[in-house]
């Protein structure tokens, strides 16, 4: 915190979980969504459109979550600790409540 | 002027601590006799007062618990109509969770913050006694309502269709939906001031990765609150106009949806499990390592557990609601996210379980308490895990057993680290030592009393009883382990009056405590017991920080800190940057006033003409309402004499921060972050009602060329109206006059209400489907916050006239500009939703 302000800090404190909240409300919007206007019909290659519509936003959350983590330590140096921790908790989180969308079905 | 280098400034030179003394106590003390404790702002006052009040309301949830107790103890009671009992065991539930859990962990965090962070009182102070008086008064429409046989009685989740209109048909079910939401103005408030004091008034010096751990977990608690509550204050406002104009939200025959009603309310309601358990942690890692004679483990580990706790939390209410029928993937996320919160809670049992480990436990008085909490809280993690099982929940489901569940985790994970900090803190808030015995008693009836009660219910709920039924005829078999678990629940009640007694003997009659009696390390024991309301005669820098509550207390009240004593007969503290807490400005603190009071009474008056049934004369009882608030803001004190102040020797803080946010600039920040989430709500509502909600159709309606032109200019002239706020502020900077431009947006903003109602007028009736209705409800969102936009825009113009407007310190020009900018964003965003609504159709 010494060398970035502290509204920065925490800004990349929450990063990790703000994109999983994100990606989950999304993906949660979405399946209403298709549900609603018959996406599980439509295919999209192998798998059907309500599933890549629903894995999309989890994609970007883990991806976002991944080069973050890459860069956190040259942005934050020594006070990087947590907010890696965050990151991780993003990704964790994105991958272990996301899961269920290759296997379950849908509607 | 660069902010100065906390290494760099000398102390300030000792001085003699009881004139020092004499000089803040004159500026900071109460006034004298009852009008004094009217009049108060002191955190010191108000937190212990929120928590004697919240203790109160304990005390009335616990005897209606006792009546329930009394009932079910035999099969065929007859104590109990069933009418009545759903009113007890509504109020029960409600009065525990909203008249005692919350407003008990707003008062212990209000009383202790500003002690731990070094500072003199919390940022807002009338917003504390604001927020008193409504919970007060709140409080006291539910219980008048107890008394008066018109208690709510549809359980403390108001589930709908039983909570509208024609199953509720009385004033019950609207005593809870205005009297709560009345009462969640204090939680709100609470929320901000905590979020900007941690933010904002830590000492100098003090990192956020450096400051106490229970400042994280309030931290995370009040982030919690401003995302949870306004799902709630949106269900209840809306639910309360279905009853009262019948706009159907929730009635199904007018396309409105029930559940509608339960995903707004669990929305609220799983993280308020959180909100209340943050706390209690928080107790637990401050009294743990210091009983342990060692530091925490983790401190990094927690923060981050706190932080996932905050999120994941927010992922989880669909778990309430697993027997509706929601489509298979949505469980199986909410079920997913249900058991991944277990982790961060996990980890923080096993930082304290570490901290037991590595020091020597001394088993005082909070040490029992906190065993206490292992013991139960555990158990009831046990059975949380049973009913996350989606087919366990099947069968428990709305049994006995849900309600042994909850009191587990309720009481294990609240009440008894609430009891360990009351015993912690005690010596803290009375000055006085406990009377030894009589706690030690009271904790082991409590205890046995408590597993005695819900242990059996557990085995009850198993053999099927279901939760909220006055009697059990034809069950007979049920009545052993019923009336064991009354018993048992008597036992646990003359173990609560116990530890009141003990409490109440301590504060008149104990002996003066030693200061700093259990050798803490944390800067609220550097005090003098009980505290002065200013805290510290002069504010701790680093050295002192970590000098341990020993160390540093002496310097403290010497005047060795920053900023001592009250030289200028202000109420002064210090406002630091966020991160690294280097001190920006001296800010200046109100003094005692009654204006919180007389605004809470205005607000009560509104409510209660809401209650009765006046509608329309109730929203004349806004307009003292707005003038108050009105004479709240021009009484913020205007610095006089803005003289830089010297907080060191050689070492100057400009009264006016210099670029950086002002305390109101960082407050009205977080509220619009609660009224965001409130936003977001209303338009999943839209969402929902349109996509999801199984009722008839919407019939169909052509917007025609009128109504999209009125909406476009509403918007436009909002945008004009930021770019005057805009301009405004870029003229008052540059010294010269903006008078001119304020009218102009006063007169912009008005015309955008305008063109609003002519939206409004051209919008079918919103009776008629619950996609109308909430198409109207979003359209009064607008208006509301165009109309708070043009009361602002009025207020900056009349600061321009009275000449207050200057460069260093430009009135409100930064609030409103915020505030425009916010009703911009939103009315676009619910232009937006409504073009949606209607394409989609
Ligand atoms: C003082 C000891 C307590 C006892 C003996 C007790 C007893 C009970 C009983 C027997 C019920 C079930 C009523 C029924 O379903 O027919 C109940 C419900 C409930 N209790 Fe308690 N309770 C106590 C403390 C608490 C506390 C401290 C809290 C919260 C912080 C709490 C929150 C609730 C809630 C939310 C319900 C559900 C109400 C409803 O069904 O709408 N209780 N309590
Ligand atoms: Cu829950």
């Amino acid at each position: 915190m010494r060398r970035v302000g502290g509204m920065v800090w925490l800004a990349w404190l929450i990063a990790g979980p703000t994109a999983w909240a994100a990606a989950f409300s999304v993906a949660y919007g979405l399946h209403g969504l298709g549900c609603e206007l018959g996406w599980p019909a439509l295919s999209l290659g192998p798998v059907s459109l309500q599933r890549v519509a629903i894995a999309l936003p989890s994609l970007a959350a883990i991806l976002l979550c991944l080069v973050l983590l890459a860069r956190v330590s040259t942005a934050l140096g020594p006070e990087a600790g947590i907010p890696r921790l965050g990151l991780w908790i993003g990704l964790v989180a994105t991958l272990y409540t996301m899961a269920p969308v290759l296997v379950a079905t849908s509607c | 002027m660069s902010p100065p280098d906390m290494t760099a400034i000398p102390a300030n030179p000792p001085r003699r601590a009881l004139p020092l003394h004499r000089e803040l106590d004159r500026v900071w003390r109460n006034g004298p006799g009852l009008w004094g404790q009217v009049t108060s702002v002191s955190h010191t006052t108000l937190g212990l007062r929120f928590m004697a009040t919240a203790f109160v309301f304990f005390g009335i949830g616990g005897l209606l618990s006792m009546l329930i107790r009394a009932q079910l103890a035999t099969p065929n009671s007859a104590f109990l109509d069933t009418a009545l009992y759903n009113q007890i065991f509504t109020m029960h539930g409600s009065i525990m969770m909203f008249l005692f859990a919350i407003p008990m962990l707003e008062g212990l965090a209000m009383y202790l913050l500003p002690k731990m962070l070094g500072t003199r009182d919390l940022a807002f102070p009338r917003l504390s006694a604001l927020g008193y008086w409504c919970y007060l008064l709140g409080g006291s429409i539910l219980i008048t309502a107890l008394l008066a046989g018109v208690a709510p009685a549809d359980g403390w989740f108001m589930y709908t269709p039983l909570s509208g209109k024609t199953y509720s048909p009385g004033i019950n079910a609207d005593v809870w939906l205005l009297g709560v939401t009345f009462v969640e103005i204090s939680a709100l408030a609470a929320a901000i001031e905590l979020m900007v004091s941690i933010l904002r008034l830590r000492a100098p010096g003090m990192t956020l990765t450096q400051m106490p751990l229970f400042a994280w977990y309030i931290l995370g608690t009040a982030a919690m609150m401003l995302a949870g509550f306004p799902p709630l204050i949106l269900g209840s406002v809306l639910l309360e106009m279905e009853r009262a104009f019948g706009w159907p939200f929730f009635d199904p025959e007018r396309g409105g949806d029930p559940l509608l009603w339960q995903h707004l309310f669990w929305l609220f309601g799983h993280p308020e499990v959180y909100i209340i358990f943050l706390p209690a942690a928080g107790v637990l890692s401050t009294v743990i390592p210091v009983l342990c004679r060692t530091k925490i483990v983790g401190y990094g580990a927690i923060v981050a557990a706190i932080l996932g706790m905050v999120f994941l939390s927010f992922g989880l209410w669909v778990h309430h609601m697993f027997t509706v029928g929601i489509p298979h993937l949505a469980l199986a996320f909410f079920s997913a996210a249900s058991m991944l919160v277990a982790v961060p809670t996990a980890v923080q049992i096993f930082a304290w379980i570490g901290t037991m480990w590595r020091g020597r436990p001394e088993l005082k008085l909070p040490m029992l308490y906190i065993l206490g909490f292992f013991f139960t809280f555990v158990m009831g993690g046990l059975t949380g895990v049973m009913l996350a099982v989606v087919p366990f929940n099947w069968q428990a489901h709305d049994t006995a057993f849900v309600t042994a569940h909850l009191h587990y985790v309720l009481i294990g994970g609240f009440v008894f680290p609430m009891l360990a900090g009351v015993a912690w803190w005690m010596p803290l808030m009375s000055g006085r030592r406990r009377i030894k015995g009589l706690g030690e008693a009271a904790f082991w009836l409590i205890l046995i009393g408590f597993h005695g009660t819900f242990f059996l219910m557990h085995l009850t709920g198993l053999m099927g009883m279901p939760r909220r039924i006055p009697t059990y005829a034809d069950n007979p078999e049920w009545m052993g382990l019923n009336l064991s678990s009354s018993f048992f629940g008597f036992v646990m009640t003359i173990g609560f009056a116990l530890f009141a007694i003990d409490l109440i003997l301590q504060a008149g009659f104990g002996k003066r405590s030693v200061r700093d009696p259990w050798q803490a390390p944390s800067l609220d024991w550097a005090m003098a017991l009980p505290p002065p309301n200013y805290n510290f005669a002069s504010l701790p820098g680093v050295e002192l920080q970590q000098a341990g509550a020993a160390g540093a207390m002496l310097k403290l009240a010497r005047g060795e800190g920053f900023l001592p004593g009250a030289p200028r007969g202000r109420r002064e503290i210090l406002v630091t940057s966020v991160g690294a807490a280097r001190p920006q400005h001296v800010a200046l603190l109100p003094f005692n006033t009654a204006l919180p009071l007389v605004l809470a009474l205005a607000i009560c008056a509104f409510v209660l003409l809401m209650l009765a049934g006046f509608y329309a004369v109730a929203p004349v009882a806004l307009i003292p309402v707005v003038g108050l608030i009105w004479a709240w803001a021009r009484r913020a004190v205007a610095a006089v004499d803005a003289a830089p102040v010297e907080i060191a020797p050689g070492q100057f803080l400009p009264v006016h921060p210099e670029g950086g946010a002002t305390l109101t600039q960082s407050g009205l920040t977080g509220l619009l972050f609660a009224n965001g989430t409130f936003l977001a709500s209303l338009l999943f509502g839209l969402a929902f009602i349109s996509l999801v909600s199984p009722g008839p159709p919407r019939p169909v309606w052509h917007a025609d060329g009128t109504v999209l032109l009125a909406a476009a200019a509403v918007v436009a002239l909002l945008a004009a109206g930021a770019l005057g706020a805009r301009w405004a502020l870029a003229r008052v900077e540059a010294a010269r006059p903006a008078g001119a431009v304020l009218i102009g947006a006063v007169i912009v903003n008005l015309l955008a209400l305008a063109g609003l109602a002519a939206l409004a007028f051209w919008l079918p009736a919103p009776t008629r489907h619950a996609g109308d209705a909430v198409r109207a409800a979003l359209v009064a969102y607008v208006g509301l916050h165009i109309a708070i936009a043009t009361l602002f825009s009025a207020f900056a113009l009349d600061q321009a006239r009275r000449g207050e407007l200057t460069p260093a310190s430009p009135g409100a020009l930064r609030n409103w500009g915020l505030w425009q900018r916010y009703t911009l964003a939103a009315a676009a965003l619910a232009m937006a939703a409504l073009w949606a609504q209607e394409a989609g159709a």
